[in-house]
């Protein structure tokens, strides 16, 4: 097929700091902002009647989010400088069996990654811009 | 030196030998276990498939009298079950515990007597539930169990349900815990992570979701469990419980498990598409973005299934958009799909055929998905035949079809001859058609009004002709699926057998040879993702033995175990090899659920002692052994250690795994008792004191002081003084019983009566579930303690005591939390 293709490996600078732990890092921002704003209007409520106005825990909501975009952002750039690094040899396969290569693989699933959890945290705020009351 | 390769495969031969005539069944291999978990699945499979025909039997025409009422809630019941319960979530396990050694290039799992265990615990409970309905006693209350329903009207199946099922779910995280550890740490050298085959990105991340979905149902089955038995009102109205709790409980499991059924067979097809477009798959790393993606959002999406429960909007709102964010993952992984398919020049065959299906099935059922995601519709459809339609699309697409791809794909692999692709093509389009003819009408029976789970309808309401029409479509598409098991179940004596790497696959476990045992000759060196495409030579040289471990002279099963990232060989393990007692544990603690369910309580205790004694001689004989010789030689001059304890070895990664789930449990025991809080304008209710803070307080320092007696005898263990450790576990066991005493003291002194209102029932189920690990806990300190008089455990090989020190720093956290949460928080409020 592509012949010694996994042979001719190009050495790059070896990175390292991407583990599983890392890719996780946005979705799991994501969980906790969607727990966050779940039980908190939840609770809210329950506890105030289906009467209430939900202007007293929109903010909650909103800084919830802006704190978890945050979150994301930072974790996005940090894993833009490794993306960034590799540009120059136009390698989206991460493919190659070295250390450099799994971290940047690692790297650019935790980015895209970023990228679907930040979609994901903005899908959830929207129902809390347009409904008003708790009914 | 020259190696006599002749004798090594001798030797190889003799090691991984499977045990012959009755011995046969102890045997543990993957090879052998795997075979019987699809074998056993698909024999469910074909039972909940005639319950199914029962059903579109009774709907064919108006009216009809073929079945009773009850009998019909039974047969609807225990099919919805069967399909969940003991076909799609254990024909992951079945089909992973299979493949995926060869996949990676173990020559077995890390654990294999724990998957032997979890499927005799699999077969024991499945059998158990599933004969229920011949003695009239089947679960009738649908397959997600609604209280109050379930509570008052079900007689012993409700409880049928609910043991036989935890006891399964046992199963379930067994098998998660052995995949996990088996993707991160027994993967060929060389296979660093971003080279691993997406099968085994899939199976770590539906691993993990188990691990946070299947605790909430065990949580919940407890709770349940205890109001049927002993009058605990966790979800009776008349005295503070709520129904609605159990919905949570139950879809917080329920959701993601649609999504555990569908990530390992979405995964077979990742395997599957590239070898028939002859090309590697395209956007690797967008499927394992997706994967991980999916897996993440499928948590988010629980109170979907809830809707209609008279929650407020706006949380409809936040689960409505997650369900439509979750689209956007599983869309990535179709076109990764779609575009490899494209890419490639495509070889025609069955299990493409199948794949092809999967994808066009999937994606309606998708769409509807998507559909029923927005709650005003969903208040329109809800409880009706769309949604049977919608979700048989998707579990049929998602998950039937992609198996069935698999199984024609890796039959020749696994049973060394070659299926019919004359009957393959015929049992597709069978299925395919009658598939689309029995569920397409759906939707618009649906749409009509018809309700899902009626026995009968009146002719005036115009549902006829479509009824009619879908029991038809059942009919050819269980023609369909009979053809294809005919094909499976044949005699081939006469065919030849299929030669090696029948499909010009190129992942590693088509490198195997029919009727090895011991999976490959020898462990390779990987540095790709398409091993057999990327280096001609790469199958001489496994054969040639020229890989590593390519012997077993101390006469031991052997298999390689490597780092979690870059896959550097880091230990030779020592996995066990046939055995009985696996089977009698399991049998132990199927007694102890069977006989729970009957209220038999002399024979329940005695398989619970049956259970202890067949784990702890197990544990005893079988687990942390203390070698011949520190290390030895795997070839290619490299030494590696036989024994590893700590955060380096596989059991302290399978406790980790463990106690993550059993945290999980815990934490939806708690959400109980929020949950209570929130929808209670007093809580705890006036007139009822209790636990009170001071039994709390000195429960919560003496669990403390034993978590910490245990961790300190771990460093003094370590630090050579294996006495003192001893002495610190006595410590620690004495202070445990003292700390479980002073728990219940809490609300025993302040007469908290757990059947007089859900609040002291919650505050109970609390405190019984850490008394339970406190005791689980004092057996470890006091198994620990023997093995270091025994000698079986000193300051060098002590992984025993890690791992009893990983037990205690969850338990040590929940207890201390408990106490923390029943003495403190009624202070706050």
């Amino acid at each position: 097929m592509r012949g010694n293709r996994a042979h001719n490996e190009i050495e790059r600078e070896t990175g390292s700091g991407t583990d599983l732990w890392s890719v996780i890092i946005a979705p799991g921002i994501w969980a906790v902002h969607f727990l966050v704003c779940y039980v908190a209007a939840a609770i809210f409520c329950e506890k105030f009647g289906r009467d209430a106005d939900l202007g007293g825990i929109r903010l909650t909501v909103i800084g919830a989010t802006l704190i978890a975009l945050l979150g994301i952002g930072w974790s996005t750039i940090r894993l833009w400088r490794v993306r960034g690094r590799s540009l120059t040899d136009d390698d989206f396969e991460y493919e190659h069996n070295t250390p450099e290569e799994r971290h940047r693989f690692l790297s650019h699933v935790a980015l895209m990654l970023c990228v679907l959890s930040a979609v994901a945290v903005l899908y959830v705020t929207i129902p809390m811009l347009y409904l008003t009351t708790c009914r | 030196m020259t190696v006599d390769k002749d004798a090594e495969t001798a030797q190889l031969q003799r090691v991984w030998d499977n045990p012959k005539g009755w011995r046969a069944l102890s045997d543990v291999n993957n090879s052998v276990i795997g075979l019987w978990y699809i074998a056993t699945a698909f024999a469910f499979m074909l039972f909940g498939g005639v319950l199914a025909l029962i059903i579109r039997v009774q709907l064919f025409v108006p009216d009809n009298t073929l079945i009773s009422a009850e009998l019909y809630n039974q047969t609807f019941t225990l099919h919805g079950t069967v399909m969940m319960f003991l076909f799609a979530v254990p024909i992951f396990e079945a089909v992973a515990i299979l493949i995926l050694p060869g996949m990676l290039g173990a020559r077995d799992l890390p654990f294999p007597r724990l998957s032997a265990f979890g499927y005799w615990c699999y077969l024991i409970g499945g059998v158990f539930v599933c004969g229920s309905i011949f003695f009239n006693a089947a679960p009738d209350a649908g397959w997600f169990m609604y209280p109050p329903l379930s509570t008052e009207q079900s007689g012993i199946g409700a409880d049928i349900w609910l043991l036989g099922l935890s006891f399964i779910e046992v199963a379930s995280i067994a098998a998660a815990v052995e995949l996990i550890v088996g993707v991160l740490k027994c993967r060929a050298p060389g296979m660093h992570i971003n080279l691993t085959p997406l099968y085994g990105w899939y199976v770590l991340v539906v691993g993990a979701m188990i691990l946070f979905a299947f605790p909430p149902l065990i949580a919940g089955d407890i709770l349940f469990e205890m109001e049927r038995l002993l009058g605990w009102p966790f979800f009776d109205v008349t005295r503070g419980g709520d129904p609605i709790l159990w919905q949570h409980l139950f879809w917080i499991f329920g959701h993601p498990e649609v999504y555990i059924i569908f990530l390992p067979a979405i995964a077979l097809l990742a395997m599957i598409v590239p070898t028939f477009a002859q090309r590697p798959i395209t956007g690797y790393s967008w499927i394992v973005l997706s994967a991980l993606g999916t897996g993440f959002l499928s948590f988010g999406l629980w109170v979907h299934h809830m809707f209609t429960t008279g929650l407020p909007s706006i949380s409809l709102g936040f689960f409505s958009a997650a369900s439509e964010a979750v689209a956007i993952p599983t869309g990535i992984q179709i076109f990764a799909f779609i575009a490899t398919v494209m890419l490639g020049s495509v070889v025609r065959s069955v299990p493409m055929l199948f794949c092809l299906g999967a994808l066009a099935v999937f994606i309606i059922g998708g769409l509807t998905g998507v559909m029923v995601a927005v709650a005003p519709f969903d208040f329109q459809v809800h409880d009706t035949y769309f949604i049977v339609a919608h979700l048989h699309y998707t579990l049929i697409g998602g998950m039937l079809f992609p198996v069935m791809a698999g199984i024609c794909y890796y039959y020749p692999l696994i049973m060394g001859k070659p299926l019919s692709r004359k009957l393959g093509i015929w049992s597709f389009w069978l299925m395919f058609i009658g598939f689309n003819t029995a569920f397409l009408p759906m939707h618009l029976t649906g749409m009509l009004g018809m309700p899902r789970r009626v026995f009968t309808y009146g002719a005036d309401r115009g549902w006829t002709e479509l009824n009619m029409l879908s029991s038809v479509g059942a009919f050819v598409f269980a023609a369909g699926f009979l053809l294809l098991a005919w094909d499976c179940l044949r005699p081939k004596k006469r065919e030849p057998q299929v030669k090696r790497n029948v499909w010009n696959a190129g992942t590693l476990e088509w490198a195997a040879r029919y009727g090895d045992t011991w999976g490959m000759r020898s462990i390779p060196e990987v540095n790709s993702r398409y091993p057999l495409w990327d280096d001609p030579d790469f199958m001489r040289k496994i054969d040639a033995g020229e890989g590593l471990l390519a012997d077993a002279q101390e006469g031991r099963r052997e298999t390689l175990v490597t780092s979690t990232l870059d896959a550097r060989p880091v230990q030779v393990l020592r996995v066990g090899g046939p055995d009985w007692l696996p089977m009698i544990a399991a049998i132990g603690l199927g007694a102890v659920f069977i006989f729970m369910t009957f209220k038999l309580w002399l024979l329940t205790a005695a398989g619970g002692v049956l259970f202890l004694v067949a784990v702890l001689r197990w544990l005893w004989v079988g687990t942390a052994e203390i070698p011949e010789k520190d290390s030895k030689h795997i070839g290619q001059g490299i030494v590696l250690p036989l024994y590893v304890s700590g955060t380096r070895s596989t059991g302290w990664w399978a406790m980790f795994i463990t106690m993550t789930g059993d945290l999980t449990a815990f934490l939806a025991l708690l959400f109980g008792y929020f949950f209570f809080w929130t929808i209670h304008p007093n809580f705890p209710p006036v007139g009822i004191e209790g636990p009170g803070w001071f039994w709390p307080l000195v429960a919560g320092l003496l669990m403390g002081l034993s978590w910490g007696s245990t961790l300190a005898a771990r460093f003094v263990n370590g630090s050579g003084k294996p006495a003192t450790a001893r002495l610190l576990l006595v410590l620690g066991m004495l202070t445990a019983i003292l700390g479980g005493l002073a728990l219940m003291a809490g609300p025993w002194t302040t007469g908290l009566d757990p059947t007089s209102h859900a609040y002291p029932a919650i505050v109970w189920a609390l405190v019984v579930w850490i008394v339970a690990h406190l005791a689980t806990g004092v057996l470890m300190q006091g198994y620990c303690f023997a093995r270091s008089l025994y000698k079986k455990m000193t300051p060098t090989y002590d992984a025993d005591l890690w791992n009893v020190t990983l037990f205690w720093h969850f338990v040590g956290f929940c207890g201390v939390l408990c106490a923390l949460v029943i003495g403190a928080f009624p202070l706050l409020t």
